[in-house]
């Protein structure tokens, strides 16, 4: 054991020494990708000068026109140091740090649910869909999984808005009232004090600073975009387990545990869907990609400012260091995700050698 | 055995009396239904060997017929569009706007489901937009199948450096988020249909490289190709002709998962904005919908035909790989 643990050791190593050229890859590109923009940022602080020379002097001494490899430079070691740069349309004069720093949380309060809950619930379901197969349960299953994957999660989550969100405070007359627009009620303030510890995560703080209101607010304004982000999950999951599960079943070691006379029960969970299990961890753990992008479009339609939310304004408005900052932010999760992933898989199969 | 003497023996069996050819030949051409007997009788054999019967006796499920009726049901949307409708394209997208219209009225005679934002005849735009769904169905994932086939089959048979190279950039491709970088990039190229879809179809090129290295890899341990590469084919050869026929049948699983992939995809960067307005666009139809949300008429057809085109494909792709599935000894 203590050789393979070794061996992990070197692979672990090795990736990691191997996230580094990726990341600078990845750098680059996105610094490619942000001067195809043709944005000129100082336009909107030049905004009133008329006259070209000092137009002229004034880009030139902020390095307008430098060659490509002094701005890659700079940008490279700008990156490395911590500076990220000033958003300068979307939210002007915030750093990109700053902004990461705040609004993930709130991405991460959204996708933790998910993350929790869909394991738990989809693979229960997929294991039931493939022991009775083309039975009434599994029709239904499988048609609830493909609704799931069918329908595009944005147009879930405005029916959602509009006849869960909106109706149901009509009908109720405000009874139940499940607020859809603003992310928070814009007259609530943060429960840490200025000056005071916080996480930043707005559950954990609200329970901290025993701010009820507070709390109570923002479940109700994830309710709703979490159930939408839940269903759309479970499906990809339910599938992939069903179908891991049905290749298991066929094998001859399950006939051979049911001949011995191992109860179905046991045939099931600890011999079938250990071996099933594998495609669907990677699945479940490296899907933090997925849930990125799942959360854009439920954030959008929510109008709940997280990630995704500040990324589109930050494309539609041009703000390409917002955009740099957040792209090489979502490279290194995603990339970090599927490393865990990977390193998961010997875990689960000791078999597995790299 | 050499070729040529390979060749010899075949023709030497279908014209073994040299007197009866002519005969023959000319009964062939001349008497309609006439077939040479021995020759038909080898056919038949062979027929019998290479039934398609059983293929598709697993193929038409119930689940699976849904999903080609589905399927049936958005072409001839699409096909017939100018008869079903009364009204042409150019007056349900952008550059018109219906003077005097009635955006997000109710059902009416003359609109059978209702408008949308600018005036536009709902129905109208639904069955205009299948147009739409089909080709950004069809195009990126022929773009990504064929060159992911040719790059992976490369990669896989030549192996070492070319290989490495690849599977880097591959790799390095993967890390990015792929409809974020689609939605930072579509400005740049322009708001057109097609440099939407050939952009999607170059995206995905990488994600279906992976995959058909991985079958190029399992199929070439196969003896049969081992035996072609000592018979002297060369290797593009070997590779094309006998290793990704027999790789062929996941691809075409994969062909339409792919195609409910890029129907969803390309429906998301619609709903965004990005979308090209000048086409009824099932995914356009949905943002235009937001606006008003007490007319959810609006948003909730299009976005039905969306599910329906997107679960058609699914449907057919799983029925598919039931069916072509090695393991089931049916």
């Amino acid at each position: 054991m203590a050789r393979q643990a070794r061996n992990m050791m070197k692979y672990v190593f090795r990736r990691i020494l191997l996230m580094v050229p990726i990341l600078l890859s990845v750098l680059i590109f996105t610094w490619i990708i942000s001067h195809m923009m043709a944005i000129n940022p100082y336009l909107n602080r030049l905004a009133g000068v008329l006259d070209r020379q000092v137009l002229e002097k004034e880009l030139r001494r902020v390095g307008w026109y430098d060659p490509w490899y002094v701005k890659l430079g700079i940008y490279l070691k700008n990156f490395f140091s911590g500076d990220w740069g000033e958003s300068f349309i979307i939210l002007p004069g915030e750093k990109v740090i700053n902004l990461i720093a705040e609004i993930f949380p709130k991405t991460i309060e959204l996708m933790l649910f998910s993350i929790i809950i869909v394991p738990i619930i989809a693979i229960k379901l997929g294991v039931i869909s493939a022991k009775n197969k083309n039975k009434p349960k599994d029709t239904l299953i499988r048609g609830m999984a493909i609704l799931g994957a069918g329908f595009p999660v944005f147009y879930i989550a405005s029916l959602v808005q509009i006849f869960v969100g909106l109706s149901l405070g009509d009908f109720t007359f405000d009874g139940i009232d499940i607020p859809v627009v603003y992310a928070n009620n814009p007259s609530l303030t943060m429960p840490v004090p200025p000056g005071g510890a916080g996480t930043g995560f707005r559950l954990i703080d609200s329970i901290l600073y025993n701010d009820q209101i507070y709390l109570w607010d923002t479940l109700m304004h994830l309710i709703l975009p979490v159930f939408c982000m839940i269903f759309v999950s479970l499906s990809g999951v339910t599938r992939q387990t069903r179908s891991s599960m049905l290749d298991v079943l066929d094998q001859d070691y399950v006939r051979t545990a049911r001949a011995k006379g191992v109860k179905e029960k046991d045939v099931i969970n600890r011999h079938a869907l250990r071996n099933a299990i594998l495609p669907t961890s990677h699945l479940i753990i490296g899907g933090t990609a997925a849930a990125l992008l799942g959360s854009l479009f439920v954030e959008v339609t929510f109008n709940y400012t997280g990630m995704g939310y500040y990324l589109l304004m930050a494309i539609y408005g041009g703000d390409y260091l917002v955009i740099n900052g957040f792209l090489v932010f979502s490279t290194i999760i995603i990339i970090s995700g599927t490393l865990i992933a990977d390193v998961a898989y010997t875990i689960i199969d000791p078999r597995i050698i790299y | 055995m050499t070729q040529i003497q390979l060749e010899k023996l075949e023709s030497d069996e279908y014209s073994s009396s040299k007197k009866g050819k002519i005969g023959r030949l000319l009964k062939f051409y001349l008497i309609p239904g006439w077939r040479n007997p021995d020759f038909s009788a080898t056919e038949y054999e062979i027929g019998k060997l290479k039934s398609k019967r059983r293929l598709f006796r697993r193929l038409l499920t119930p689940l699976t017929i849904a999903g080609m009726m589905m399927i049936l049901f958005i072409a001839i949307l699409g096909v017939y569009a100018c008869w079903l409708t009364q009204y042409p394209l150019e007056l349900l997208c952008r550059p018109y706007t219906p003077p005097g219209g009635d955006p997000f009225a109710a059902p009416s005679p003359e609109h059978p489901l209702g408008t949308t934002r600018y005036a536009y005849d709902i129905l109208g735009r639904l069955i205009w937009g299948a147009r739409t769904a089909l080709t950004a169905a069809a195009l990126p994932v022929i773009i990504s199948t064929a060159g992911g086939l040719v790059v992976g089959s490369i990669s896989a048979y030549f192996g070492g450096t070319v290989d490495s190279i690849i599977m880097r950039f591959c790799d390095f491709w993967f890390a990015f988020p792929l409809l974020i970088l689609i939605i930072i990039i579509s400005p740049m190229v322009g708001q057109d249909l097609y440099n939407l879809l050939i952009l999607f179809g170059v995206f995905y090129i990488p994600a279906s490289t992976r995959w058909i290295r991985a079958l190029v890899l399992q199929v070439r341990q196969n003896v049969y190709v081992r035996a072609a590469v000592t018979g002297g084919a060369e290797k593009f050869k070997v590779m094309f002709k006998h290793i990704l026929p027999n790789a062929m049948s996941p691809v075409i699983v994969g062909f339409f998962g792919s195609m409910a992939g890029a129907i969803l995809g390309f429906a998301s960067i619609a709903f965004l904005g990005l979308g090209d307005e000048t086409f009824a666009d099932w995914g356009t139809d949905i943002m235009y919908g937001r606006a008003q949300f007490t007319a959810y008429w609006a948003l909730f057809w299009p976005g039905l035909f969306i599910a329906i085109a997107a679960v058609g494909f699914m449907l057919i792709g799983d029925g598919l790989r039931d069916a072509l599935d090695p393991r089931l000894h049916i």
